[in-house]
Order: C-alpha cells, then sequence, then structure tokens
C-alpha cells in the first residue's frame, strides 16, 4: 500500500499545458460519511483523503464501484461536506457550489424541454452577474462548434442519441469558462464505440480549452488514456490505494501510433488491474482476500 | 484527427430534413371514419328502436331521441340548464386548480406539509363523494352553492395528489444540475421542478375533470336545486320521457369527452419530451 501524502507535492506541470503547475484543488485529511439516522450510524464512505491537483491536470479516478469516488468528486463540487478534513480550491474552502467548478454527469442531466442550445444557455443565466445576451450567443456558438454540435441547436434532447446528449453536457459545462470541469463517468452511459471517439474529442477540447479535470471511470483504459495522473481509491472506506503518474505522449489518440500497443500502457494497464482485482476480490471476500491479493 | 472522423460524420454536419408525399385526403381519415362509425351506430339503434326488441318505454328510437332533443334546444328547455350545469362546473374547475396546486406542489416539496396535510388529503380524495350530500345539504340547503361545492370537493384532490406525485418525481440529477449551474431557490423552482410537475399537474386536472363531472351531475341530480342538467335528467325520468333522457345523456357524453379530449391535446402539447402513455 503505498501513501501519497508527499508523493504527489511539487510534481511537474501537464506536459501540453503552458500554465505552470500550481496547485488548484487541495484536499487535506478529507473523510466523508452519511448519516443514517434512523440506526444512528455514520457510513464512511472516504477517509483521510488527501490530494493536490494542479492546474491543467488531467486527473482519473478509478475504483471498485461504491467506493466513494462519486463521494470526492461531490465534494469538490460543494454538494458534500466533509466530516473532516478541508477541501480547498485555489486555497478557499469550498463552501457549496461556484461558477469555477462545473459538472458533467453520467446520466447527462439536461432538461428535456429545453433544446439543446437553451439546455447550454442553461449554464450562463442563473447566477448574478451574468453573461449579455449577445455574448451568450456567441458562447453557445463557440461551445456547440467545439463539441461538434453545429446544427443541432434547436434539437431537443429526446431527439439526439445518448454519445450526443452527453456532448451537449460537455457544452454546457464549458460553456461558462469553469476553471475545472468534474466529469462522473461521463461517458459510462454510452457504447463502446462512440465512448473512444468521445474520449479523443474531449481531449482535444481539454488540449483547447486547458481545463483542469477530475474524470471519474471505472474503466482502467479511460484512466490511462486520458489521465496525467491516476488516483486509485480502495474499497469502502475508500482510501488512496496509490497513485500513478502516466508517462505517456500526447496527443494519446492518434491513429498511426495506437497507444494501446504501446509497451508502456500495458505494463501501467497491468499494474491498475492489479490493483483493481484486488480491491474487487476485497469487497467479495473482505479483508483476508486482499491481504492474500497483496502478498502474492 | 482522423481518428474521430466516424463519430464527427454524423454530428457534424446539420441535421437532415427531407420532404415526403403525403396523400390529399389523409389527414381527415379519421374524421371521416367517426363520422361513418356513429352514423351506422344510430342507424341501429333506429332499426333495433323499430323491431320493438325493447319496450319502447325504455328504448325510443333514435329520430325521436333527435327530435326531443330538437324541440328541447328551439323552446329553450335545455340551453339554459346546459349553461347552468356547464358554467357551475367551470367555476368548479377553477377554484379547484387555484387551490389544488399550490397545495399539491406545497405538499411534493416539503415534508412537513406533506406530514401534516396528507391523512386528511387522502381520506378526501377516496371518500366517495356521494356520501357528502347530506352533510352539504344541511349546512347549505338545496342553494346552487351546494352544487358547486360538491363539484370543487370532487376535482380538487386528484389535482393535489396528482401535483405532489409530480414534485416527488423530479430526477435528483436535474436538482444536482441545478446547484452546478447556480440555480436560487425561485429559479430550482421555475426552472427545473415546475416544468417537470407540469404533464402530471395537467393529467391531474384531467382526472379532476372527470370526477367533477361526477361531483356536478350528483350535486343536481339529488341537490334538488332544480336546474342544470342533472335536473332535466331527473325531471325526464319522472315523466317517462325517454327521448328526452337519452337526448340529455348524449349531451353529456359529448360535454365531457369535449373536456377531456381537449386536455388530453394540451397534455401532449405540455410535454413533447415526455412518451405520453395512453389509455
Amino acid at each position: 500500500m503505498v501513501h501519497v501524502g508527499s508523493h504527489e507535492t511539487d510534481r511537474p506541470a501537464k506536459k501540453h499545458a503552458n500554465t505552470a503547475g500550481s496547485t488548484l484543488i487541495e484536499l487535506d485529511e478529507v473523510s466523508a460519511g452519511y448519516d443514517n439516522q434512523r440506526e444512528r450510524t455514520r457510513l464512511i464512505a472516504l477517509r483521510d483523503i488527501s490530494l493536490r491537483v494542479t492546474q491543467g491536470e488531467f486527473l482519473a479516478i478509478v475504483g471498485p464501484s461504491g467506493c466513494g469516488k462519486t463521494t470526492l468528486i461531490n465534494m469538490i463540487a460543494g454538494f458534500v461536506k466533509p466530516i473532516s478534513g478541508v477541501v480547498k480550491v485555489r486555497g478557499l474552502e469550498v463552501d457549496g457550489p461556484g461558477a469555477d467548478r462545473a459538472m458533467v454527469f453520467q446520466d447527462y442531466a439536461l432538461l428535456p424541454w429545453r433544446t439543446v442550445e437553451r439546455n447550454v444557455e442553461f449554464a450562463m443565466e442563473n447566477r448574478r452577474g451574468h453573461v449579455p445576451k449577445p455574448e451568450r450567443r456567441r458562447r453557445i456558438a463557440g461551445a456547440l462548434r467545439l463539441v461538434g454540435l453545429t446544427g443541432f441547436e434547436k434539437s431537443y434532447p429526446h431527439e439526439l442519441s445518448g454519445g450526443m446528449r452527453q456532448r451537449v453536457g460537455i457544452a454546457r459545462a464549458l460553456v461558462g469558462e469553469p476553471e475545472i470541469l468534474l466529469m462522473d463517468e461521463p461517458f459510462g452511459a454510452v457504447d463502446a464505440m462512440t465512448r473512444e471517439a468521445m474520449q479523443a474529442e474531449l481531449e482535444k477540447i481539454i488540449a483547447e480549452t486547458r481545463q483542469t479535470v477530475v474524470f471519474i471511470t471505472h474503466s482502467i483504459d479511460e484512466a490511462i488514456t486520458l489521465g496525467d495522473r491516476i488516483v486509485v481509491v480502495s474499497n469502502r472506506p475508500g482510501t488512496i490505494r496509490e497513485i500513478i503518474d502516466i508517462d505517456l505522449p500526447r496527443p494519446r489518440f492518434d491513429e498511426r501510433n495506437d497507444i494501446k500497443r504501446s509497451a508502456r500502457f500495458g505494463e501501467i494497464r497491468g499494474h491498475l488491474w492489479k490493483l483493481l482485482s484486488d480491491e474487487a476480490l476485497g469487497a467479495k471476500w473482505g479483508s483476508v482476500a486482499r491481504q492474500e491479493g497483496g502478498t502474492s | 484527427m482522423t481518428h474521430v472522423a466516424p463519430a464527427r460524420q454524423s454530428t457534424q454536419g446539420t441535421a437532415q430534413v427531407e420532404t415526403i408525399t403525403v396523400g390529399k385526403y389523409a389527414p381527415f381519415k379519421g374524421v371521416a371514419l367517426t363520422i361513418v362509425n356513429l352514423a351506422l351506430f344510430f342507424l341501429l339503434w333506429e332499426l333495433i328502436a323499430r323491431a320493438e326488441l325493447i319496450n319502447a318505454l325504455f328504448f325510443p328510437r333514435a329520430s325521436e331521441m333527435f327530435s326531443a332533443m330538437y324541440l328541447g334546444f328551439a323552446d329553450g328547455t335545455i340551453l339554459p340548464e346546459i349553461w347552468h350545469s356547464l358554467s357551475n362546473f367551470l367555476i368548479g374547475l377553477a377554484i379547484s386548480i387555484v387551490i389544488g396546486i399550490p397545495v399539491g406542489l406545497l405538499m411534493g416539496a416539503s415534508r412537513v406539509a406533506d406530514l401534516i396535510l396528507s391523512p386528511y388529503v387522502w381520506a378526501m380524495a377516496s371518500l366517495p363523494r356521494v356520501a357528502l350530500i347530506p352533510l352539504l345539504i344541511l349546512i347549505m340547503g338545496f342553494d346552487n352553492s351546494m352544487q358547486l361545492t360538491i363539484i370543487v370537493l370532487s376535482a380538487v384532490f386528484p389535482i393535489m395528489v396528482n401535483c405532489m406525485a409530480g414534485v416527488k418525481t423530479v430526477d435528483p440529477s436535474l436538482l444536482r444540475a441545478g446547484r452546478v449551474f447556480g440555480t436560487s431557490r425561485v429559479q430550482t423552482y421555475s426552472k427545473i421542478i415546475f416544468p417537470f410537475t407540469l404533464p402530471f399537474v395537467i393529467s391531474g386536472v384531467n382526472q379532476g375533470i372527470a370526477r367533477g363531472l361526477v361531483g356536478m351531475l350528483i350535486g343536481e341530480l339529488l341537490g334538488g336545486g332544480g336546474s342544470g342538467l342533472g335536473f332535466l335528467l331527473d325531471r325526464a325520468g319522472d315523466q317517462f320521457d325517454a327521448p328526452m333522457l337519452y337526448a340529455v345523456l348524449i349531451l353529456l357524453a359529448v360535454m365531457s369527452v369535449g373536456l377531456i379530449q381537449s386536455m388530453r391535446w394540451l397534455e401532449q402539447r405540455a410535454a413533447p419530451w415526455r412518451d405520453t402513455q395512453r389509455m
């Protein structure tokens, strides 16, 4: 079990980003849990998570289902308050959602009675000091061009495929120009073909907009192909098992040179697979199996 | 970015729409079918009545029914009663909507309001309306306000219960999206909860119409107010005036179908994004 407290401090900035890597998101000894009022118990979802995310970094979080990945991203989003420890963004303690963070949801969470452009506009119309109308139009057009949905402005979500709906979700998250993009298994509900294409486009989009991304997935391949670093979260209560630097060159989606065939990719994949299967076994058969898995 | 080409193809271009040719009379096909269908129905009715298979006292000819209807309209016995019933019904429905929607929304949104109100709402929603008639007559006499009250009591609870159910089914991830993108409390209601609930509200009003019509009739039949279609029905029965009885029944059917169908039309308009399940 690798402890991470010092591991990720002053790590180099994202390879293809120009901005210097200053710490943007900071979690210090954070624990989270859910109270069960009736049984007077508290389920600990995450324990002692310490993590720094540098500006412009793409951080992927993997772990078995139910390990608290979503709780982690919800704390950064400001939905869930930690029971101990602090979550900071730009040095300020997170106290609820803010315009500096936007989220892409696994189930898209689009307003079904709004057209594509009105759904994207939703991100700019609620907070005070909102964007003036012509500026909004310009930004909506820009965001839709970025995700390849030009021409579908007047469509309703139910007329689009799953992949296209999630493009709307991404455009909505990007249009407010947030510093941080939180993605909670964004491609979990789309088919495998679309998924690959969307990953490639996401890499391209992020290279252009230079957001800092926290990306939850349970796909090892997705984490390796997208992430600058991968955080492996262990099972209930979730703790950080290991943090892995992905030193593969970018862009990772290149037809002539399939990154998935490289030896380094296979190496990281094997390592991750072993870590995660230990966790999965641990979840199934309790701590004994995990110990055996760890020593073998 | 050659790798992403397949996905681009399907999404980058503008949406394609092609024109198709449809027969000139195709839109009227349904209407024509209904007219033929109804004509056959009345023809069959006329034939069975003429064959005198059933006692003419209970089963007049269709032609007699139509002539009773025509005479009733001509000598002004029917129209004021339709007007009385319809205006009473519409006022009652309006009151039910004004009370039912806000209370229903409140019950859906606030757990405390739900806990306090739900025993009464469910008791009133389940109690057969007729049971209240003696009490209402005791309180209000044979006045028109008694008929109005029974309409409101019939229509308001389905509206309330549907609104409440609608609010409770609001997709939690839409609420999360609202928080991420900074909706205030009022905006959460106006931009997420109410639009989501709208189809439920309309189907509640729909049920309210059906129940309200029953309320209207029992009020007029048992309330002894001396006016309305229910009164006409009652009097025709007392006078063994079968053609008039059937005429009023047909008029009631037309009125109910008209109201319910127009609401159903509205229901589909309100939420084209939702698969409306057909009954």
